[in-house]
């Protein structure tokens, strides 16, 4: 046990090492990113399940409570103010520790109301665990500073470990030879379908071209990405972070290329964590110091 | 001091992922924002996809051919331009098993007034499949012709079709 808590605290916490002002700038430039992400979310959803008439596979809670007596409904509207008023009260830290955790369970309940209609999506989960790790440190603990290193701790962790089940779930759900080239071929072209459905229109971009070519190229761009995946855990290693996310990023952009699967939230995250922007800001801050409202906001908010 | 809250958050992170690993054990591995990612885990699975053409002006006999689906006659229905989430619909036509009165109701309701006012709308069902060759099929089957007023099951598909256990 004492190994692992060295781990953590050397890796993912840091409670030793002193608050820099950078850092803490960084921590509410990067809060305001995720609520802003999750009221955006939250109306984005509640505006689509106008259209929606069936439950055609309930997810979450929606397989308890029966969802569709918010169909066709203002319901997911005011669902969505209500998490805007309560991240943003969390935000500006003038409400109960428990803020954070009722908006993460309206918030699920937002997601669960508009996707139970068959697809599984996973593209606003990075957001969704993030709102989580927030809900879990105002929680546990009291302390701002505590909170926030225990929050980017907890990113950290479930993120990697996120991508490392992903790769797990390739071996398991087809072995070894997941990365078979004509795996990609297969996804390739359902994608067309969805695309061709979607826009009205579709042509193979240059590198779909080279894949379905040559088979081998095919096969590489698989067992990238699933490398990729698989060492996701690494993102618990502080010095190995920079790499790994770097790697992800890039991960992304190859499945937008060869699959027309776009992350956004997910590489903006990336982005956003997966570099210490602190130090910049720090940099920046030396220039002009003694006088920044973004610090004087940051310390009376953070 | 740190050792404490160190000691704590090692603890908080440890419970986090047992309750996580609990509730993605108990409901096939999705219970958003948990997850064990499970896309595209499965490699060489045939596939089933969704698309729409406006038949509106075109012949029985053609409107119900099984074709190539970059053959299929009609003008692309783009589901983007009238707001429909294309996901969604795919996966509405190809997961639903019962296509009682209710379905076909939601897929009406989903392709919105509008839209049925304007286009007859055949709902193909698009299938992938992978030969041991490498070779892909890509097969478009007519499944419900939606009009203004009265929505036609494909006549010539067993009632298996519409309705699978």
């Amino acid at each position: 046990m004492e190994k692992i808590k060295a781990f953590f605290d050397k890796n993912l916490f840091e409670y030793g090492r002193t608050e820099t002002p950078g850092e803490l700038i960084f921590y509410k430039i990067f809060e305001l990113f995720i609520i802003g992400y999750v009221i955006h979310l939250s109306f984005y959803w509640g505006q689509y399940v106008e259209r929606i008439s069936d439950v055609v596979l309930p997810l979450g809670l929606a397989i308890y409570i029966d969802v569709s007596f918010m169909f066709g409904t203002t319901l997911p509207i005011w669902n969505a103010a209500i998490i805007t008023g309560l991240v943003t009260l969390g935000y500006f830290r003038i409400a109960p520790a428990y803020t954070y955790s009722i908006a993460m369970l309206l918030f699920h309940w937002q997601h669960v109301v508009r996707f139970s209609q068959g697809e599984i999506p996973h593209s606003a989960n990075l957001i969704g665990m993030t709102l989580l790790a927030f809900a879990v440190a105002h929680v546990c603990f009291k302390e701002r500073m505590i909170i926030r290193r225990f929050s980017m701790g907890f990113i950290f962790f479930f993120t990697g470990l996120g991508y490392t089940s992903a790769g797990i779930s390739k071996l398991i759900g087809t072995g070894w030879n997941w990365a078979d080239g004509k795996h990609l071929w297969m996804w390739m072209s359902e994608k067309s379908v969805d695309i061709l459905s979607r826009t009205g229109e579709f042509d193979f971009n240059w590198l779909q071209n080279l894949a379905f070519e040559y088979y081998w190229i095919a096969t590489i761009i698989l067992l990238v990405g699933w490398v990729t995946e698989i060492l996701g855990f690494t993102m618990w290693f502080k010095k190995a972070r920079i790499y790994i996310f770097t790697a992800t990023i890039a991960m992304h952009f190859g499945i937008t290329l060869t699959m027309n699967i776009r992350f956004d939230a997910f590489v903006y995250q990336l982005i956003l964590i997966g570099y210490p922007w602190y130090k910049g800001i720090n940099y920046l801050l030396k220039e002009k110091a003694g006088n920044n409202l973004l610090t004087k906001f940051s310390e009376r908010f953070g | 001091m740190f050792d404490i809250i160190n000691t704590k958050s090692v603890k908080v992170i440890l419970i986090t992922f047992l309750v996580y690993g609990g509730l993605v054990a108990a409901h096939e591995g999705e219970f958003w924002p948990l997850s064990i990612y499970p896309m595209f885990s499965q490699g060489a699975n045939p596939w089933t996809r969704a698309m729409v053409k406006d038949v509106r002006q075109l012949d029985d006999e053609t409107i119900w051919q099984v074709s190539y689906f970059r053959n299929t006659p009609g003008t692309q229905v783009a589901m983007q331009d009238h707001g429909i989430d294309q996901i969604d619909f795919s996966n509405f036509v190809s997961k639903t098993t019962h296509w009682d009165e209710q379905r076909v109701q939601g897929l009406r309701t989903m392709m919105g007034p509008e839209l049925l006012a304007s286009k007859d709308l055949m709902i193909y069902k698009v299938n992938g499949i992978i030969h041991d060759d490498g070779s892909i099929d890509i097969e478009a089957v007519p499944f419900i012709l939606l009009t203004e007023n009265e929505s036609v099951k494909n006549p010539n598909l067993p009632q298996s079709a519409f309705f699978r256990d």
